[in-house]
């Protein structure tokens, strides 16, 4: 259980390294107090983090970064959603960039196709993922607002 | 010295968070096209990668192109920087 210490960074265990050290000799090893250990690491971590600008930058670039593979994800997926229902090849283009297209080869099979898809509600599966993303956007935006409260 | 070592590793980190960033992107765009049962091609310069379910009864083809890849790049950067630039601000030190 001792060993779970060396997950703190290392001006907590010059601080407090020794005091726990004795505290964990005189409590039985039990994994609750493993993960109290591994928690408490993260919450050290999470301290460290918060009063160095620079860490909290970094940290503020991945949050960032994380957001928008999120926003592209999701603009992908209403993409995809939008292209299923139409009849024809559909493309997102600027001038002549074009970025992505939607390709239906057989225009034939195409028609039986939207049939099929109309009845058997094929959306649904680009909808829930769309849903799925948008709600894990939503807890990303608002992850370091509930961080800083739990503090 | 130091400071321009320490410069170039806060770049080369960043280089690589974003690259890791594409790389999960990337990821989810193919897992998305499995579950949706569709083959996604994704053009990176003169080659290209085709991945997804290959389905003879549904053959629709999704396909991301060159552009795609650099704005897809730029916009991850930028969203990054801004949110790095907000946070430094944020936490500057009290007078």
């Amino acid at each position: 259980m001792k060993a779970l210490l060396k997950l703190y960074p290392r001006s907590w265990r010059q601080r407090y390294g020794r005091e726990m050290e004795v505290l964990l000799e005189q409590i039985p090893g039990e994994i609750g107090v493993g993960l109290d250990l591994v928690l408490g690491a993260a919450a050290a971590y999470a301290m460290v983090v918060r009063s160095n600008r620079f860490l909290r930058a970094s940290g503020a670039f991945l949050h960032g970064v994380c957001v928008a593979v999120l926003l592209q994800a999701i603009a992908f997926v209403t993409f995809i959603l939008f292209a299923q229902r139409s009849a024809t090849s559909t493309s997102v283009d600027l001038g002549t960039l074009r970025f992505a297209a939607f390709l239906r080869p057989n225009f034939f099979r195409l028609q039986e196709q939207l049939l099929v898809q109309l009845s058997h509600l094929d959306w649904l599966p680009s909808a829930t993922i769309l849903i799925a993303l948008a709600a894990a956007l939503a807890l990303v935006l608002v992850a370091p607002r509930l961080l800083r409260t739990v503090r | 010295m130091r400071r321009v070592s320490g410069l170039v590793s806060v770049l080369l980190l960043s280089l690589l968070a974003i690259a890791i960033a594409e790389a999960c992107l990337a990821a989810l765009l193919l897992l998305f096209s499995f579950i949706l049962n569709l083959r996604l091609g994704i053009e990176l310069g003169a080659a290209g990668v085709l991945g997804g379910r290959s389905n003879a009864h549904q053959p629709d083809e999704v396909m991301l192109f060159n552009a795609a890849i650099v704005a897809s790049v730029l916009f991850t950067t930028v969203c990054g920087l801004a949110a790095a630039t907000l946070g430094f601000r944020r936490s500057r030190p009290a007078r």
